[in-house]
């Protein structure tokens, strides 16, 4: 139930730097997460707000008030772990109680709240056990219920279902979005998997190579995303190299390696640059007219088709039908035209590294 | 399975068959010897007796010596632990570079030999040494104190050999501590000392208690730095025994003091091996 502004935040590790001027405003109650590859500098970032990495320059406030230099103990948030790090020779319930005795709780308003936050995630029936008898789905929801029940000022989860297996990912995913609704905690989740950030994020911030690179809504950085990186980064996406070939406020023509040429919407780029073009799965569709290539592959997912199309002239494109459209219908070896929509054609830079 | 636990046999064979041939075939054929009565000049004894056992129960000075061994082996054992525990944190947690440099420093004494090291507290503890001549010259006393010959010389010496060993144990289990469990602390309120109490002093309690017990096993059997620094007078188990065989040639008395010793070690690491899988066994 605090705001939170990072100013200018940075850090560099010798030469080498981390994070280069974070500015992000987060509002009381919201939940955003800082999304990137690795070694993008999201993990550092959640360091800093923890105390736990001293920022080599900016600023943390928390309500306004500048927590910068104060050390972790005294900055009253909630740090969830990658590994859990639960205390192995503490019971749930003194795991869960650590947080409240340092805050002076005790007695039966201890046990009170600390079994409220253990009902919180589920396990009051296990308060007795030893971390290590429990499985790592109960880990994390100890781990998340310590983390809450000093009621921080703010919640940092650092990648905390990563080493989760996938059905019980998507479960804890949904209980994490209901606690923080419960409550209305701001937090902060750190997390390299796109589809968790634009499921349970109020706000996404991507960041890349330490610098932020948008920050929106799921549905803005899903719809509306800021560069070629944000675009290649979120979703499943076609890369194919290109050059500019015109450019005016409308849009782009790019000229594909073979010659053929494709629309974008995308503004601001020099006629000539060699650039690449980003092209989601679900954005290229068959139609009547358009790109000709043959269907290479075909496979089933379910509600999905992927078709894998050899152009014509060379190069290949990943389609996604949804079952029962015409195009999921193709068979290998078949003729496709295929039409790309101007604004779903992103453009990045061609470095390669997107 | 089977096949790897066949082959798991074959590689220990060997030092097995050495251990066997080398150490567990000479200490049981002390055992018989053990239950001979004494007769002067040799362990060509008949008959059988249990004078040897009763006797370490019964004489008050047997009483005195294993108290007075006991109670080194506590002393030097915390005295270890109280020193080794600072220099394993800071071994533990220094940068790569410093940490090979300090890992060095603290196992190089192992390289020196015992009784070099033994004598080289002699020079420093006797009567005219130069710790007494030191505080003589420094008018801080008047007479020298006595260092040697007594209870502080060897504990002296003892824990400067045998504070390696605890140290090594001390920064393997200061290793195995996660550090992210008490970074967790810090952030749910608790401040380095709190935290270095209630985390990380707790989690490397089989550490210290394996430390212990090392410690404590390899000091009441000492037998080279009890003889340099207890002096013909001040025995402890260790060096009774040695008395026993080689100044009074009584084999019998020697080998069931013998016996005692390893049958109280034996039962301390059992204790310890026990005490520890109850700690970090799940119920």
């Amino acid at each position: 139930m605090a705001e939170l502004v990072l100013r200018g935040l940075s850090k560099c590790f010798g030469e080498v730097t981390a994070v280069a001027g974070v500015d992000l405003t987060v509002a009381s109650g919201e939940f955003v997460s800082l999304l990137g590859p690795s070694g993008c500098g999201k993990t550092t970032v959640l360091r800093m707000l923890a105390g736990l990495v001293e920022p080599t320059a900016g600023a943390v406030l928390i309500d306004g008030e500048d927590v910068t230099r104060l050390p972790s103990h005294r900055r009253r948030l909630g740090l969830v772990f990658q590994s859990y790090a639960l205390f192995p020779h503490l019971s749930v319930f003194d795991n869960v109680a650590f947080g409240l005795r340092r805050q002076g709780v005790r007695g039966a308003a201890l046990t009170e709240r600390t079994m409220a936050a253990l009902a919180l995630v589920r396990l009051g029936q296990l308060a007795e056990r030893l971390p290590r008898q429990l499985s790592g789905g109960q880990q994390q929801r100890v781990a998340l219920a310590r983390a809450v029940a000093p009621a921080p000022r703010l919640l940092l989860l650092d990648e905390p279902l990563s080493n989760l297996d996938a059905l019980l990912r998507d479960e804890m995913q949904i209980e994490l979005k209901r606690l923080q609704r419960e409550l209305r905690i701001t937090s902060i989740f750190v997390t390299h998997d796109q589809a968790e950030a634009l499921s349970l994020a109020d706000r996404v911030c991507v960041l890349r190579e330490g610098r932020v690179q948008q920050v929106g809504t799921p549905e803005e950085i899903y719809h509306r995303p800021a560069s070629g990186f944000v675009a290649a980064f979120i979703g499943r996406s076609n890369r194919l190299p290109a050059t500019v070939e015109a450019a005016d406020g409308a849009g782009a023509v790019l000229r594909l390696a073979d010659g053929t040429r494709l629309a974008t919407a995308a503004r601001g780029l020099a006629a000539g640059a060699t650039v690449a073009a980003i092209i989601r799965h679900h954005a290229v569709r068959p139609a009547a007219a358009g790109l000709a290539g043959t269907v290479a592959l075909r496979s089933f997912a379910g509600a999905q088709v992927q078709l894998v199309v050899r152009l014509a002239g060379g190069g290949e494109l990943v389609a996604q039908c949804a079952t029962g459209t015409p195009g999921a219908a193709l068979a290998a070896g078949d003729a496709v035209q295929l039409a790309i929509e101007p604004a779903d054609v992103f453009v990045a830079p061609d470095s390669g590294t997107a | 399975m089977s096949a790897q636990r066949g082959i798991g046999l074959l590689l220990i064979t060997p030092l097995g068959l050495v251990l066997l041939v080398a150490f567990v075939l000479p200490v049981l054929l002390m055992l018989p010897t053990s239950f001979r009565p004494y007769t002067a000049g040799g362990p060509a004894a008949t008959g059988w007796t249990l004078d040897n056992y009763t006797q370490i129960v019964t004489d008050p000075y047997f009483h005195e010596v294993l108290g007075r061994t006991f109670t080194m082996g506590a002393v030097v054992t915390l005295l270890c632990l109280l020193a080794g525990y600072p220099l394993a944190l800071v071994l533990a947690r220094a940068q790569p570079a410093t940490q090979r440099w300090l890992t060095l420093l603290v196992v190089f004494p192992l390289l020196l030999n015992l009784v070099v090291r033994s004598f080289g507290w002699i020079a420093l503890l006797a009567n005219h040494g130069l710790v007494n001549n030191a505080l003589i010259a420094a008018h801080l006393i008047a007479a020298p104190l006595r260092l040697m010959y007594n209870l502080t010389g060897l504990v002296i010496g003892l824990v400067h050999i045998l504070l390696p060993f605890m140290v090594l144990v001390l920064v393997a289990a200061l290793r195995a501590v996660p550090r992210d469990a008490e970074a967790a602390a810090g952030t749910l309120g608790a401040g380095p000392l709190k935290t270095f109490f209630l985390v990380t002093l707790p989690l490397t309690g089989p550490g210290m208690f394996a430390g212990s017990v090392l410690v404590f096993v390899l000091s009441i059997s000492a037998l080279v730095t009890p003889r340099l620094l207890g002096g013909p007078a001040y025995k402890v188990m260790a060096t009774v025994i040695y008395d026993e065989f080689l100044a009074s040639l009584d084999w019998p008395s020697g080998a069931a003091l013998a016996f005692v010793l390893t049958l109280i070690a034996l039962i301390i690491v059992a204790a310890a091996g026990l005490l520890t899988r109850r700690w970090t066994a799940a119920p």
